[in-house]
């Protein structure tokens, strides 16, 4: 549906085209009505087969989804072996792979791609139990890794990914995740979605002890800052810097970073992130650190003026700038 | 640009786009064919909103779709216990959400809404972590189900199906840093979840003041979700859904209402709003996500919503569209129509009538 352009047909090519699309309908018409008459009741092999002909052409069809995988509960994996259950499974997680390549965004098909995996059976053996679900889950950091490849921004791909890290028997270390944020950023530094993963990844790390906060904060500054002067215009770059600064608790550090957005400004005067980061950094000065200030006038009215700025070169949030210089002007907390 | 140099609304090729859809789909959209609730309310909602509801449509046409959207309302599984919901019965969050809007929009009486049946399947599609799934025992869940969950809760006015604490408790777990919410925590904001997380918080039965604090949402999450928002407007007016980006329709109404819902609709650049709109649109009747883009009927219902949300003053009269429930998505005289005929319980010319 979205973004599906026009495109110019000769008339005997017009008709073929409707042709071809009355027939296409009317086989996924017969299909789905089909199938769907089934459902209550048909658990065969035959069954099975139409609806994986019918997903292949609408993998959206949540309903035949679960016809799906109530076929294989009550029908195909009872009096199987486990390793048929494997295989059956793996049939379906390759299914799910090629439905994805072409349907990257389909809830569906990543959700029955989650249900599979949840319903690897214990095998190969009773010595090794686990076996199987090794094997597999090892490999969706493979597959999920493809679809990033294909769209480093698709969110399902990456909840998925989240998903799998946070599930599989035996997780890559943190720090091999961090290592694959820092290929994406390096691939793109307007890939928000890698810089946003990278914030999950610092967290736990910092969190678990495994990487020191204060000096691993020191050289995220450190790489944001190398990406804010190679492109000052990408959002991404911002938004994660401001995520480092978190509440401006440490004025040493807002002023560093006031300090050195300046030196960027200076070399790129109309450089609205630069501006805008200026006058939150300046603000959460005035807000937190107000006992310490030297001269609160000028950093007062240093907002004010970039505030001006901001109004000519970034039209569409005139009136949000205006409101802010209005907070700082009669003293209010940050709206 | 100012209002009165825009292009006019084109709402008779706009109502004729979504007539033709409700008819008939061509085959290059098989893959919404199990969504046709969620498509008719697009149109439906297209059509109200334009007020040619009646006089663009039949009453056998709408007589027609009340059935059909009637004989969508599932209540007794096949052959299996009578209160639990097998995988066969699949009612869907998000299917049943649509429908009681389209019927509202319809002017239906909602005799045969069964509220019990509803408040179990909600009930059974809760999950330990407050999140929703779309049907009982499996389906995805992130913030729209959680979103639908509460606007039927709302518009049922009974809260009986829904556990509220641990669904607050999971929609501020998705609040993103960079603010806005994602679809589940560790989620990336986007414009869309945003919209539900709100609107749930804001329909939530403990806040009952629209205009005074949400006791959901701190001061914190509220300044950094306005401040993201607010970046997704592009120069062109239109936002987009999440950092870096392109605009395009659907989240003028996703980003805009959620402004609209903090209370800071006043921040938008309006005019560059419209403007992005009405160059949405197809000449052929329709609304795109983007310039020159092939109009469906959800980009047309969203932009005409984010339309009404925002009126612009010294625009061309084709432009004004009626006030819009920004929580239930939908206008204020079909909202009116649900708070008189779906509740089990309505005040009526002051005594209470048990429907």
């Amino acid at each position: 549906m979205h973004g599906v352009k026009r495109v110019q047909y000769s008339q005997a090519a017009l008709e073929a085209k409707k042709q071809r699309d009355h027939d296409k309908l009317k086989a996924y018409l017969a299909l789905s009505d089909d199938v769907i008459a089934r459902k209550s009741h048909d658990m065969s092999n035959e069954a099975f087969e139409l609806t994986t002909r019918l997903l292949r052409m609408n993998p959206e069809f949540y309903t035949v989804w679960n016809y799906r995988r109530d076929m294989f509960i009550e029908s195909l994996f009872p009096q199987r072996s486990p390793s048929e259950v494997n295989e059956l499974l793996s049939d379906d997680l390759s299914l799910t792979f090629e439905l994805l390549k072409q349907h990257p965004k389909v809830y569906g098909i990543w959700n029955h791609r989650r249900w599979c995996l949840e319903h690897i059976p214990d095998g190969p053996s009773p010595d090794d139990v686990n076996g199987y679900r090794n094997s597999t889950w090892n490999k969706e950091l493979f597959v999920v890794e493809k679809m990033l490849d294909a769209d480093a921004r698709n969110f399902h791909a990456w909840n998925y990914r989240r998903y799998i890290l946070a599930t599989m028997p035996f997780p890559p270390p943190p720090k091999s995740e961090l290592a694959y944020t820092t290929r994406k950023i390096e691939a793109n530094f307007s890939n928000f979605s890698a810089w946003h993963q990278r914030s999950k990844v610092l967290t736990t790390l910092w969190e678990t002890g495994e990487l020191d906060r204060v000096k691993s904060i020191e050289e995220e500054f450190e790489l944001v800052r190398n990406a804010m002067y190679t492109d000052p215009d990408d959002q991404s770059v911002w938004i994660y810097h401001a995520w480092l600064i978190g509440n401006g608790n440490y004025a040493a550090r807002l002023q560093f970073e006031i300090t050195s957005i300046q030196e960027l400004l200076d070399e790129q005067p109309d450089s609205k992130w630069c501006m805008e980061s200026l006058v939150r950094y300046k603000r959460l000065l005035i807000e937190k650190h107000a006992e310490n200030l030297g001269d609160k006038k000028a950093l007062v009215d240093s907002c004010l003026e970039l505030l001006a700025k901001l109004r000519d070169i970034d039209p569409p949030r005139r009136r949000r700038y205006d409101e802010i210089a209005e907070g700082i002007r009669s003293g209010n907390e940050m709206q | 640009m100012s209002g009165s140099e825009l292009p006019k609304l084109a709402r008779v090729a706009h109502a004729g786009h979504c007539n033709r859809c409700l008819s008939a789909l061509p085959s290059s959209h098989i893959q919404i064919d199990a969504s046709r609730l969620a498509i008719g309310f697009y149109c439906f909602g297209t059509l109200d909103l334009l007020g040619s509801i009646y006089e663009k449509t039949k009453e056998i046409e709408r007589e027609g779709w009340r059935e059909w959207l009637w004989h969508q309302q599932t209540n007794r599984p096949y052959g299996t216990d009578p209160e639990e919901y097998s995988e066969y019965d699949t009612p869907h969050l998000i299917m049943t959400y649509t429908a009681i809007l389209s019927l509202a929009i319809l002017r239906d009486d909602f005799e045969q809404l069964d509220r019990n049946g509803i408040v179990r399947f909600l009930q059974a599609c809760q999950r330990e972590d407050g999140s929703f799934t779309s049907f009982p025992n499996g389906g995805e869940s992130d913030l729209r189900q959680v979103y639908c969950a509460f606007a039927i809760s709302s518009m049922l006015d009974d809260w009986s199906g829904v556990d509220v604490d641990r669904a607050v408790s999971f929609i501020q777990q998705c609040s993103s840093h960079e603010g806005g919410y994602g679809q589940q925590p560790t989620g990336e904001a986007l414009g869309g979840t945003t919209y539900c997380a709100l609107a749930s918080l804001y329909l939530a039965p403990s806040v009952s003041d629209l205009h005074a604090p949400n006791p959901h949402v701190t001061t914190d999450e509220r300044r950094r979700t306005i401040r993201w928002l607010l970046q997704n407007q592009a120069s062109s007016g239109g936002f987009s859904g999440r950092t870096n980006k392109d605009a395009d329709a659907c989240y003028c109404f996703w980003c805009g209402a959620s402004l609209h819902i903090l209370g800071v609709g006043d921040l938008v650049d309006r005019t560059a709003f419209l403007s992005y709109l009405a160059s949405c649109q197809f000449k052929f009747g329709g609304i795109g996500k983007a310039p020159e883009d092939r109009p469906d009927p959800y980009h047309t219902y969203l932009s005409l919503a984010a339309l009404a949300l925002f009126p612009l003053e010294d625009a061309d009269p084709s432009w004004k569209l009626p006030r819009l429930n920004a929580l239930w998505n939908t206008t204020e005289d079909t909202a009116d129509w649900i708070r008189q005929h779906v509740p089990l319980y309505t005040v009526k010319a002051q005594s209470p009538v048990r429907k």
